[in-house]
C-alpha cells in the first residue's frame, strides 16, 4: 500500500549493532542507562496538531490513504478539545483556560466540595459530550473503518421534554403516538400524516418550499395543524434544534435524522460510547491512523511553521520536513499566531456530577438520556434551548450513585448562564421530587406501582426540598467556534493561510490549514464532513477517504468470512459475558447505512 | 455440545522490534517471517485456545507503534484481562523497557491483571558459540517475574519455543467460567470507577 517508512527501531538497531563490542558476560542491568530517547521522523507528508476527533478521523484517513503521518497532541492526553478528562485533568485544564493558554474557550469555573471519597480516575468527563445517532455518517465511518471494534456502545432512548415545569415522556414512535391517552384522534392523524411526510421530505419541495425561509414553527402550525405540544416536541426533543425560529428546511432534515434512526439497531434513535464519548472515538481513530503507520507524540506542540522550507518546528526542538500539508487545530495553535479564523460563535457548558443515581430518567436497563428545555420553558424564560445529556454509572463515566449532568445552550453573555443555572434548578427539584418521595412513605403509597409515572408529571413548582442535593463536581466554561449554530460545515472554514502575505513573514502560523473547534451540535453530525474537507485540501479529493480493504485485519480468513464468524460468535459469546445495565449494541460488519 | 467461550482481552507491550508482532503471529497462524516489517496494517487479532475445560478467545491488542513515544491511549489498557510484556534477550535496553511496562500496568490497568513477562529471541543465544549474544540472563527475567508476581518464560517466535506455552499459562490463569461471571460483576462496578 503505502511506501513505509523505516521504522526508528530499524534504523537504531543497525547504529548500536556497528558500534558496540558485544562484551562476553552478561552485564548487569543496575548498571545500563535508560534507552535513547527516540526521535520523531525527520520527515513526513502531513503533520497534524491536535488529537480532537475531526483530526483524529483525518489522520487515520490520510495514514490509510498511504501518508505518512506525524500527529502530535500539545496535552499529556488524547483529544484535545474533545478530550474524556478526569478530574485531576479537569483542574489542569479549567487553570490553563484562564490563563490563556488553550485557545477558544474561556471564564471556565469549577467547584469541587472537600470531603467526598472519590477518586480522579473515577470519573471521564467529556468536554464536548454527544450522542450519536444510529443513521449517520460517523456511525458508517466505525463500521467501515472498523473502529468500532475498539469500542463499545450503548443505547439510549429516553428523551425527556421540560414544560410548565414538568418532565414529559417525549411521544416520539408510532406505538406512543397510538397508546397515547393524552392525544386527540385528530391530533394523532396530523401527527402520523407529518411523520410521514418528514420521512420523505425532500421530495416533496411543493409542500414545504413556500416555507423555505420560514420558521418551523409555523410551517407545523399551517401545514399539519399540529398544537403547540406537539410541535414543540417535534422542534426540541425530535428535531434537536435551539430554537422554534429554525429555517423550516433545517429543521426537516433534523426531525429525518432522529426518525430514520429509530429501529436500526434496537427501539433507540441515539447511542453512546462507554467510558467516554468523542474523547474514546478519538482515541478509536488515532489506534486507527498509527495501526497504518501514523507515528503519535503527545506533550508536543507546534512552534512554527516556514511555508518557503516546509520545515515544522516542534517544541520537543525536532524539525520536521512537511512535503504536503500542516493542519492544526485552532486551539494548539503556535504562540503568536496570526492567522487563526474568527470564532463568532459561542457555546456555553455546564456540567455537573450530583449524588444520585438518577435511574427514574433513564428507560429500563440503560444508563443516559436526553433532557430538552425548549425556548421560553425555563424560569429565567430562555430564548434558546438547553439541551442536556444524562449519564449514570452504567456508562462507565462516572462512579457508583452517582450521575453527570451535561448541560449546554448556545445563549450567549450572562444569560446563557442564567439559563444553565435555571435548567440545573428543574432538573434538581424533579430529581429530589422524585427521589424524596420514594425514600419517604409521606406522599404516595408504594404500593400500586404507578408512582413512576405520576411523579414524572407531576408539577413540582411549589415542592420544597426535604434534601439537598450533593454535588460532587460543578463546572462550567464558554466555547467559540467557528462553525455556524445548526449549520452546515462549510469548505471556505479551512482555507489555508496567505503564504506571501509580507508583513506577517514572523508570524509562526503562515501556510497552516486549521481545523475547527467543535460546534454546538449535540450529535457527532458535522464532524466527519469536516474531515473530508480537509483530508481533500491535503489530497486533493476526496474519493478514496477510508477507500481501505482490511485484508489481514483479522486472523480468520476473508472479511465474508469474518462476518459469519463474528456473528455467530458473537452469539455464543453473550450468553457468558454479564454486563450490567444494558447490553451494548452490536454490530453487523457489513451493515451499509 | 458447544463448550463456554470466555472473551479475554490481552495486551502487548515491550519495544519495538523485540517480537512481540512475531510471538502473536506465531501463536495465530504458527508463522514466521525473517525480517517483519514493524507493526502495520495489523493489530487487532483474535485466536482461540482449548484450556482445560473452557475456550478463551483471546483479543489480542498490538501496540500498533503508539508506545514509543509513550502515547499509548487509555483506551488500550481498558479492560485488558491480560498483558505480553516482551524484551529481547540479547537487547539489555528492551528489558529496562519492560520493566517500565510492567510498572506502566501497575498503574494504568486493572489491579487484578495478569502479566506475563517474555524474554524473547531465545533462538539467538541457544547453539556453539551463542550464548555470547545473550545480554540479559534468564535469572534477571526470573527474579523480576518473582519481585512483580508475574508469568515468566523465555522463547523463540522463530524456533517457536514456549510461544503456545505463555498463551495458555496466561490463559489457565483466568478464573474459568462460572467465578469470571460473579467476578464481571462486582469487577464491572469497580471498572466503572476506572475511566
Ligand atoms: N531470531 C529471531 N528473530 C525474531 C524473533 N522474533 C522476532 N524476530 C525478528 O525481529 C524483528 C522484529 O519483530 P516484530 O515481531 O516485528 O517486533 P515487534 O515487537 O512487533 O516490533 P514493532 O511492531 O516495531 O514494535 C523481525 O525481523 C522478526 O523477524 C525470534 O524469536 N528470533
Ligand atoms: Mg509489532
Amino acid at each position: 500500500m503505502s511506501i513505509r517508512r523505516p521504522s526508528m527501531a530499524e534504523r537504531r538497531s543497525s547504529m548500536t549493532q556497528e558500534g558496540s563490542l558485544r562484551p562476553p558476560v552478561v552485564p548487569h542491568l543496575a548498571g545500563l542507562e535508560k534507552p535513547l530517547p527516540e526521535t520523531v521522523p525527520e520527515a513526513c507528508d502531513v503533520v497534524i496538531a491536535g488529537t480532537g476527533l475531526t483530526e483524529s478521523i483525518l489522520a487515520a484517513a490520510l495514514a490509510w490513504q498511504g501518508s505518512s503521518v506525524l500527529h502530535i497532541d500539545a496535552n499529556d492526553y488524547y483529544g484535545d478539545t474533545t478530550a474524556t478528562l478526569t478530574i485531576d485533568q479537569l483542574k489542569t485544564w479549567v487553570e490553563r483556560v484562564n490563563k490563556g493558554e488553550i485557545k477558544g474557550y474561556q471564564d471556565a469555573v469549577l467547584y469541587i466540595p472537600r470531603g467526598n471519597e472519590f477518586k480522579s480516575k473515577d470519573f471521564g468527563i467529556d468536554l464536548t459530550p454527544k450522542v450519536l445517532f444510529c443513521k449517520s455518517d460517523l456511525l458508517s465511518l466505525l463500521v467501515t473503518a472498523r473502529v468500532y471494534k475498539y469500542l463499545e456502545f450503548l443505547p439510549l432512548s429516553s428523551f425527556h421534554f421540560f414544560e410548565n415545569d414538568n418532565f414529559e415522556k417525549m411521544t416520539s414512535t408510532k406505538q406512543d403516538i397510538f397508546t397515547n391517552q393524552t392525544l386527540s384522534l385528530a391530533t394523532k392523524r396530523s401527527l402520523m400524516k407529518f411523520i410521514k411526510f418528514s420521512l420523505d421530505w425532500e421530495s416533496h419541495p411543493d409542500v414545504w418550499s413556500p416555507y423555505k425561509d420560514a420558521s418551523i414553527e409555523t410551517f407545523l402550525q399551517e401545514q399539519f395543524k399540529l398544537e403547540k405540544a406537539q410541535i414543540f416536541e417535534l422542534i426540541f426533543s425530535i428535531g434537536l434544534c435551539n430554537n422554534n425560529e429554525t429555517h423550516t428546511p433545517e429543521a426537516l432534515a433534523r426531525i429525518k435524522r432522529y426518525l430514520i434512526s429509530y429501529d436500526v439497531y434496537g427501539n433507540f434513535p441515539v447511542m453512546y460510547s462507554k467510558y467516554g464519548g468523542a474523547g474514546e472515538i478519538s482515541q478509536g481513530f488515532c489506534r486507527s491512523a498509527a495501526v497504518a503507520g501514523a507515528t503519535y507524540k503527545l506533550n508536543t506542540k507546534l512552534v512554527s511553521f516556514d511555508p518557503k522550507t516546509k520545515i515544522a518546528q516542534l517544541s520537543d526542538n525536532s524539525c520536521v520536513k512537511i512535503n504536503e500539508q500542516i493542519i492544526i487545530s485552532p486551539s494548539q495553535a503556535p504562540t503568536d499566531s496570526k492567522f487563526l479564523s474568527k470564532q463568532n460563535y459561542e457555546i456555553q457548558r455546564l456540567t455537573v456530577i450530583v449524588k444520585k443515581d438518577c435511574t427514574q430518567w433513564f428507560h429500563d436497563n440503560e444508563s443516559a438520556a436526553v433532557v430538552v428545555f425548549p425556548s421560553g420553558s425555563l424560569e429565567s424564560n430562555n430564548k434558546q434551548a438547553v439541551q442536556a445529556i444524562i449519564m449514570g454509572e452504567g456508562s462507565g463515566i462516572t462512579a457508583k450513585g452517582t450521575c453527570v449532568w451535561y448541560m449546554s445552550t448556545i445563549e450567549t453573555g450572562k444569560r446563557g448562564r442564567d439559563d444553565l443555572e435555571a435548567a440545573l434548578k428543574a432538573m434538581e427539584g424533579s430529581i429530589l421530587r422524585e427521589s424524596s418521595d420514594l425514600d419517604t412513605q409521606d406522599y404516595f403509597d408504594n404500593a400500586n406501582g404507578m408512582l413512576n409515572s405520576v411523579k414524572l408529571g407531576q408539577s413540582f413548582k411549589d415542592f420544597v426540598p426535604k434534601e439537598k442535593i450533593q454535588y460532587i463536581l460543578k463546572f462550567y466554561y464558554i466555547q467559540f467556534t467557528s462553525i455556524p449554530h445548526a449549520g452546515v460545515v462549510n469548505p471556505n472554514l479551512y482555507r489555508k493561510n496567505s503564504v506571501h502575505v509580507e508583513d506577517d513573514v514572523d508570524a509562526p502560523d503562515r501556510g497552516v490549514i486549521y481545523s475547527s473547534l467543535p460546534s454546538s451540535e449535540i450529535s457527532y453530525d458535522g464532524i466527519v464532513t469536516a474531515s473530508k474537507i480537509l483530508y481533500e485540501k491535503v489530497v486533493g479529493s476526496d474519493d478514496d477517504f477510508f477507500d481501505v480493504d482490511f485484508e489481514d485485519d483479522d486472523d480468520e480468513g476473508s472479511i465474508a468470512n469474518n462476518l459469519e464468524s463474528a456473528i455467530a460468535e458473537d452469539d455464543d459469546d453473550d450468553e457468558h459475558i454479564v454486563e450490567p445495565g444494558a447490553a451494548p449494541v452490536e454490530f453487523a460488519e457489513d451493515m451499509e447505512l | 455440545m458447544s463448550r463456554p467461550i470466555t472473551a479475554v482481552k490481552l495486551v502487548l507491550l515491550g519495544e519495538a522490534a523485540v517480537g512481540k508482532s512475531s510471538l502473536v503471529l506465531r501463536f495465530v497462524s504458527n508463522d514466521f517471517q525473517e525480517n517483519k516489517e514493524p507493526t502495520i496494517g495489523a493489530a487487532f487479532l483474535t485466536q482461540r485456545c482449548v484450556i482445560g475445560d473452557q475456550t478463551i478467545k483471546f483479543e489480542i491488542w498490538d501496540t500498533a507503534g503508539q508506545e514509543r513515544f509513550a502515547s499509548l491511549a487509555p483506551m488500550y489498557y481498558r479492560n485488558a484481562q491480560c498483558a505480553l510484556v516482551v524484551y529481547d534477550v540479547t537487547k539489555p535496553a528492551s528489558f529496562i523497557k519492560a520493566r517500565h511496562w510492567v510498572k506502566e500496568l501497575h498503574e494504568q490497568a486493572s489491579p487484578n491483571i495478569i502479566i506475563a513477562l517474555v524474554g524473547n529471541k531465545c533462538d539467538l543465544v541457544e547453539g556453539e558459540g551463542n550464548e555470547q549474544n545473550r545480554k540479559v540472563a534468564k535469572e534477571e527475567g526470573e527474579q523480576l517475574a518473582q519481585e512483580e508476581n508475574l508469568v515468566f518464560f523465555e522463547t523463540s517466535a522463530k524456533s517457536g519455543l514456549n510461544v503456545k506455552e505463555v498463551f495458555i499459562a496466561l490463559g489457565s490463569k483466568i478464573p474459568s467460567n462460572v467465578q469470571l461471571n460473579i467476578q464481571n460483576d462486582s469487577a464491572t462496578s469497580a471498572n466503572a470507577c476506572n475511566c
